[in-house]
């Protein structure tokens, strides 16, 4: 059966049924070749692709899950923030499952090596790293057992002394043998364990713990990222070192794959017992310390005690002195004042004394004087008087005046007698007369008046007559009674004063001579005053000097007690403050005992390394990449293999219309096309699936392992057969639907209407018709291709998504080389426009910068200098927003000014190339971080400190974000200084300069030297070098490309290829026509490929539109998290793309045009079949 | 001078090893106005005939002229401009393209010659003016015919030529088509040529050639020729 075939060239051969049916299979393939071959192309590539990318990611877990097992990494590592000692070694490798353990040294340090500055991970040597030896390419055997994260030496010999070491020999920066590795400044952990600074690089290495070779690790050092990573021997650490980490391997891990569900929970189950153990391990970690600490400080405690009692003796007894002689002067200096005191009062008393006594004399000598004045008046009154007498009595002398004076005297009395007896008879007279008056005034006169008249009258007569004899009147008596008077009133006084003058000689004689005496009393008395005086002020004198000399001798006691005072004080407070401070160490230290926490003990496992997990997602990325590209392979395939299988079957039309008037059953007939379907995507299904599943994953892992240092398998790679089978089966199966929904739809019919000629399609009017003047200038050939394009609406589909898809591959090709070129070209220049960083270590104060600030002024080759504080921090949205749960590492930048950051980076948006202002109070957060965690201008993003493990510490800084900018490499917080004030009110040192420097290598270099013999410069980081890190990372991305752009040209070739097949073959008595009727050979290609052409120019259109799309998923899924890729296509690649696709068209067509050619014309001659 | 002439035209086919010659000194001349029916059993040659006529094949040796030209010593190019602007050909199973309508159908071919007749008159020549805008598919086999042949009449060709133009009609749509082809030799002056095999044609020939086994084998004039209608067959 199926002989019968109406190919003149392949005659067939009679045989037995079953080769038959195989014979008229081959033949019906050989035919039509091409049309098996387009099938089988289109297949092999849509399952090849599928299951290569299927494959990729499984197969770089396979090979990262050889290279750890073969070099024993790891599967648990416990880290503890005091370390761990063999005690905590033997806890944790009791435990259950627990297999080998290793404790191992490993700190953090800021080396020098090469003339470049950069953080290092150094770590222990396996204790049998050197009897270690190699197999290729991913496996390390050795002797002991318990030797984990075996390293493969991959130049050089093992360190044989404490200062050699291996280096990385993956990375960036490789070391050679010779090379000199000098560490600066580390982690809290390097004093404790590491004593030597300089290591020779005797090998190179490459260890599995660190398989990302970007970075491998984070650090809290340097720019953030370990750059290198050395390994030392055992004896190059301390002795007391305890060990910062145990790894340790889990039983029954190292079947399952690494990451693999069963490894997982294999994994997870020991960590869980384990994390019951951390309590535990961390209790006797903190007693061990505890107990060794608590003894070295007894220790001091006694030491402290025995010096501190003999300092305090001393101190004592020389205290004791001190107050005896203080003492004694105290004495002394009241003795003196006592001695003062008398002196003083003894110059007084003296002083009085001599007053006194001066006084005395004085005062005597001036009652002598005066004595002496009155004398002399009176002797002068006395002469005057003795003169006057003289004079007046004319005597010799007084007694003689006297005398004379006595005898007038004596004369004057008798005068005297006499006149007062005339006086008395005149006083009578004049009595009598009154009395006779009166007696005469007595009326009527009685005799004895009468009697007493003549009586008194005779007794006046008497006394008339008396007075009478005298011959004086009464006023001469009267004068001569008076002149009487005063001559013996002045006679009586000359008698006194003659008396008191001879009795005033005699007193003025004693008067003198008592004067005389008293004046030589008074002598006396002086001389002896004067000698009592002048023994009282030598005596005084005496004292004065004694007690001058005792007050001397005092002040040199007390200044030397004083000395004396100030040294022991000194002393005294010398010894306090030393014995204090030695003391609040020691309690302070004690206070650390006691205070001292519970260490944390961290658990990790292989998902918690940076560089394995990065490993890790980047195959999950190539998971999502594979699960969605292949998809318009199988796509086009189904459309292909239905658009060529239902011109297989419309060709055979007669033919099956034959056999089913004969008998056969639809079955029958319909496994003839499945068949042949199914050996072409079979065949197709094998080949692409062999090959690709070989190529694909091994190119990538290739491209990989420029960032990646896991060895690469050795072909054949595994395939996985359950990958492969749905591969196939997805290809083939998809075929077979096609192949038997165009079979079905022929066998529905009659058979009579099979073995007639199907109508032709019928024309239609289109769309465009509606538009008449358009319509009507187009030519006819114009009309039919419009009208045909929407005829074979199958093909039209095919054409597009195939045409689409190859446009959409070139595109995700070129957009990926843009997006990934683009985080550079877009970083460095566009927005970062230092090329130069100079960092300070944390020691480094303002001078210190300044002097740096100057040198790079004065050099000439830096400008735009930007001081800056640079933080390694992470960051986090807030609990409500819906970014990434897990905190992202961020390099935090506080500016010194905000105005002058412009100079070192532009703030911008990234679409509208808009300036994004940034001052004191400005937050800006760099695009990826806010994409990542979904944080936008007025979000509150929060920073968290960390720790030397690398862990977010506390409840994080909220701060509120005031911007979004543009940026590609890294992720940066932008703040403000008031802005920051909130976050921390430590003084910011802004210890990183940013500056622009002159490209000339020779400038740089000389530069760098100069800067790095600065005191406390760290870094000098050039952004050349990052530059060139990237670059040669990126050049990964070109191979990807060229996979991509050879994928979409077979893609592109086998659907137009197809395409334009079975549109000259159904249309060959048309073309024929039109050659009849006279179409030169360019109008028929233009009739025929036209349509063609219009369809790879719609689907090419359509493909950039998809092209971006999938470019954004890849961009999107292949993005890490330090990263943002370009996210734009850029306008040549959507050219070349464009362009490359109606290129891979053109060819087609080109090779089409033959067959056009050779197309006769008596084909229009033909009937319809 | 003949308006067509063959003078010794040989072809030559190469079947595997064997060559076979399908036509042979194959000699015939027609005046330029004529109707001319090629008649002539299945194998005999005339396809071939036609095919060197219509500039589609070329001969082997001897020579083929028209009005002037020598056809065949033209290259493929000059070929190609001859059927452009020379020859209408009119083909059994219609030719049409499927996808323009009857209009559209003329002016393919008128549009690529340099003096073509309006494609509306020809079609309304042909009895199509309310037929104008239809697609193929919605045309009967005569209605399709005729559109074929108003393509053919349109690129105001030197010759018309027509092979088994009826094939594919039946009887009475065949003898309209006829009557057509006639009507456009009798009324423009054109030379028609109908290849065919059914001799009942010659009837209504000027010239009748016959051919057997690839040579002309007799030429008749036909003094009158009778009217398509008339003819039975």
């Amino acid at each position: 059966m199926f002989v019968a075939t109406d190919n003149a060239r392949t005659p067939g051969r009679r045989r037995g049924s079953r080769s038959a049916f195989a014979s008229e299979l081959l033949r019906t393939i050989r035919s039509s070749l091409g049309r098996f071959l387009a099938i089988m192309g289109i297949v092999a590539l849509g399952c090849g692709f599928f299951a290569g990318l299927q494959m990729t990611g499984p197969d770089m877990r396979i090979a990262a899950d050889r290279y750890f097992d073969g070099t024993r990494l790891w599967d648990l590592r416990v880290l503890s923030t005091l370390g761990l000692g063999e005690e905590e070694l033997s806890q944790i490798s009791s435990v259950d499952g627990v297999g080998e353990v290793m404790g191992a040294h490993t700190v953090d340090s800021v080396a020098r090596l090469k003339d470049v500055q950069l953080a290092v991970r150094i770590s222990s040597l396996g204790p049998s790293a050197a009897n270690s030896s190699f197999h290729a390419p991913d496996e390390v055997a050795s002797d002991d057992p318990s030797y984990l994260n075996r390293l493969i030496l991959r130049s050089g010999r093992w360190p044989r002394s404490s200062d050699e070491c291996v280096a990385s020999a993956d990375g960036a920066l490789t070391l050679g043998e010779g090379d000199k590795v000098e560490l600066l400044y580390g982690s809290s952990a390097l004093e404790s364990q590491l004593e030597g600074r300089i290591f020779t690089v005797v090998g190179t290495v490459s260890s599995s713990n660190y398989p990302y070779t970007t970075s491998f690790g984070s650090t809290s050092l340097g720019s953030g990222s370990i750059e290198q990573y050395l390994f030392l021997a055992e004896d190059a650490f301390r002795d007391d070192a305890p060990y910062t980490e145990v790894y340790l391997r889990v039983e029954g891990a190292e079947r399952p794959e690494c990451a693999s569900r069963a490894y997982d929970e294999r994994v997870g189950e020991v960590k869980g017992r384990l994390e019951r153990l951390s309590a535990s391990l961390a209790s006797s970690r903190r007693d061990e310390l505890r107990a060794r600490a608590q003894e070295a400080l007894d220790q001091k405690k006694d030491e402290y005690q025995s010096q501190h009692d003999e300092a305090y003796g001393q101190l004592e007894s020389s205290k004791a002195e001190l107050d005896a002689g203080a003492q004694r002067i105290s004495d002394g200096e009241a003795q003196l004042a006592d001695g003062e005191r008398g002196y003083q009062e003894g110059l007084a008393q003296l002083e009085s004394q001599r007053r006194d006594a001066l006084t005395q004399l004085d005062e005597a000598r001036s009652q002598l004087d005066q004595g002496q004045a009155e004398l002399d008046a009176r002797r002068a009154q006395w002469q005057s008087g003795k003169d006057e007498l003289l004079v007046e009595t004319g005597a010799e002398s007084l007694e003689d005046a006297k005398a004379q004076l006595e005898n007038q005297q004596v004369q004057l009395k008798g005068q005297r007698g006499m006149l007062g007896m005339l006086k008395l008879f005149q006083w009578q007279v004049q009595d009598l007369t009154r009395q006779l008056e009166e007696l005469y005034a007595v009326d009527p006169q009685t005799e004895e008046t009468a009697a007493q008249i003549a009586k008194l009258e005779a007794r006046r007569l008497f006394a008339r007559a008396v007075l009478d004899a005298s011959g004086m009147t009464d006023e001469e008596l009267d004068a001569a009674l008076a002149q009487a008077d005063a001559g013996a009133e002045r006679l009586a006084e000359a008698i006194d004063a003659a008396d008191q003058l001879i009795s005033g000689e005699a007193e003025l004689k004693s008067a003198q001579d008592q004067i005389d005496a008293g004046r030589a009393e008074v002598d006396r008395r002086q001389a002896e005053a004067e000698s009592q005086l002048s023994a009282a002020e030598r005596r005084l004198s005496d004292a004065r000097t004694r007690l001058d000399q005792s007050r001397r001798e005092l002040d040199a006691a007390r200044e030397e007690h004083r000395a004396g005072l100030a040294s022991w004080q000194e002393g005294k407070a010398e010894a306090d403050e030393r014995f204090g401070k030695a003391w609040e160490q020691i309690m302070g230290a004690q206070r650390k005992i006691d205070d001292l926490e519970l260490p944390d003990i961290y658990l990790l496992d292989r998902s918690q390394s940076e560089g394995i997990a990065t490993y890790q997602a980047d195959t999950r990325r190539m998971d999502s990449i594979a699960s969605v590209f292949p998809l318009m392979f199988f796509l086009v395939a189904a459309l292909v293999a239905l658009t060529t299988m239902t011109r297989m079957v419309e060709d055979d039309r007669i033919q099956i219309g034959t056999y089913k008037a004969l008998g056969y059953s639809g079955a029958k007939i319909a496994s003839k096309y499945l068949l042949y379907a199914a050996a072409a995507a079979g065949m197709g299904a094998v080949v692409g699936i062999a090959a690709l599943s070989q190529l694909l994953p091994s190119i990538i892992c290739r491209a990989y392992s420029v960032v990646y240092a896991v060895p690469l398998m050795s072909f054949p790679l595994p395939v996985d057969l359950g990958k492969a089978l749905l591969a196939g089966g997805l290809g083939v199966g998809v075929t077979l639907a096609a192949t038997l929904a165009a079979v079905l739809s022929s066998l529905r019919e009659a058979p009579a209407t099979l073995m007639l000629p199907r109508a032709p399609k019928a024309g239609r009017r289109i769309l465009l018709e509606r538009l008449g003047p358009l319509w009507r200038r187009l030519s006819f050939s114009w009309k039919v291709t419009c009208r045909n394009l929407f005829r074979y609406k199958r093909r039209l589909t095919m054409t597009m998504i195939g045409i689409a898809g190859c446009t959409a591959l070139l595109l995700v090709g070129f957009g990926l080389h843009d997006s990934l070129w683009d985080i550079l070209d877009g970083q460095f220049g566009p927005i970062i426009h230092y090329d130069a960083t100079v960092g300070l270590d944390s020691s480094a104060n303002e001078l210190d910068v300044s002097r740096v600030v100057r040198l790079l002024e004065e050099s000439g080759s830096a400008h735009d200098l930007v001081r800056v504080q640079q933080l390694n921090m992470q960051a986090k949205g807030t609990e409500g927003s819906s970014g990434a749960t897990e905190t992202t590492y961020v390099s935090v930048v506080v500016p010194q000014s905000a105005d002058e950051m412009p100079h070192a980076v532009s703030f911008r948006r990234r679409g509208s190339k808009g300036a994004v202002p940034f001052d004191e109070d400005g937050v800006l957060v760099s695009e990826k971080l806010a994409l990542l965690h979904n944080i936008s201008a007025g979000d509150t993003i929060l920073l968290f400190e960390q720790d030397d493990v690398g862990n977010a510490k506390g409840e994080g800084h909220p701060l509120k974000v005031t911007g979004v900018v543009e940026n590609y490499v890294g992720n940066y917080v932008y703040v403000g200084r008031r802005a920051w004030a909130s976050v921390s009110d430590e003084r910011l040192s802004f210890s990183t300069i940013y500056a622009r420097v002159d490209a000339d290598q020779g400038v740089r270099d000389e530069l760098s030297s100069r800067l790095h013999d600065v005191r406390s410069v760290s870094t000098v980081v050039f952004s050349s070098e990052t530059v060139e890190t990237y670059r040669s990372m990126l050049s990964v991305v070109n191979m990807i490309v060229v996979v991509l752009i050879v994928a979409a040209a077979a893609l592109a070739f086998i659907v137009l290829y197809n395409l334009t097949n079975i549109n000259i073959a159904e249309r060959v008595r048309e073309i024929a026509s039109l050659k009849v009727l006279g179409f030169t050979r360019g109008e028929v290609y233009a009739y025929v490929f036209r349509e063609v052409l219009l369809l790879s120019i719609f689907g090419d259109l359509l493909g950039i539109v998809l092209g971006s799309w999938l470019e954004g998923f890849v961009v999107n899924t292949a993005e890490v998290d330090y990263v943002m890729f370009g996210r734009s296509i850029h306008p040549g690649s959507y050219l070349i793309s464009f362009a490359l696709t109606l290129a891979f068209a053109l060819l087609v067509m080109l090779a089409m045009r033959h067959k056009l050619d050779r197309l006769d014309m008596v084909e229009s001659l033909k009937s319809v079949d | 001078m003949a308006f067509i002439e063959f003078r010794d035209v040989r072809k030559t086919y190469k079947m595997g090893d064997v060559e076979v010659n399908a036509v042979e000194n194959m000699s015939f001349s027609i005046d330029r106005g004529e109707l001319v029916v090629i008649v002539g059993p299945s194998g005999a040659g005339k396809t071939t005939v036609l095919n060197m006529l219509g500039g589609m094949d070329s001969c082997s040796s001897g020579t083929i002229m028209l009005d002037g030209q020598e056809v065949s010593a033209m290259g493929e190019r000059e070929l190609t401009q001859y059927r452009r602007h020379d020859i209408g050909f009119v083909f059994q199973f219609y030719n049409l393209v499927q996808n323009l309508t009857a209009l559209e159908n003329v002016e393919l071919a008128s549009q690529i010659c340099r003096n073509p007749l309006p494609a509306e008159e020809v079609l309304a020549e042909v009895g199509l003016a309310h037929r104008m805008d239809n697609f193929p598919a919605q045309l009967s086999g005569g209605e399709q015919q005729r559109v074929a042949i108003a393509r053919a009449i349109a690129k105001n060709p030197k010759l018309l030529l027509c092979d088994e133009p009826t094939g594919a009609l039946d009887y009475k749509t065949g003898k309209q088509i006829l009557a057509l082809l006639q009507e456009s030799c009798r009324g423009s002056g054109r030379t028609v040529a109908i290849v065919t095999h059914n001799s009942a044609f010659t009837q209504i020939a000027d010239r009748v050639i016959h051919v057997r086994e690839g040579r002309a084998q007799s030429v008749e004039l036909n003094e009158r020729p009778a009217a398509a209608a008339d003819v039975e067959w």
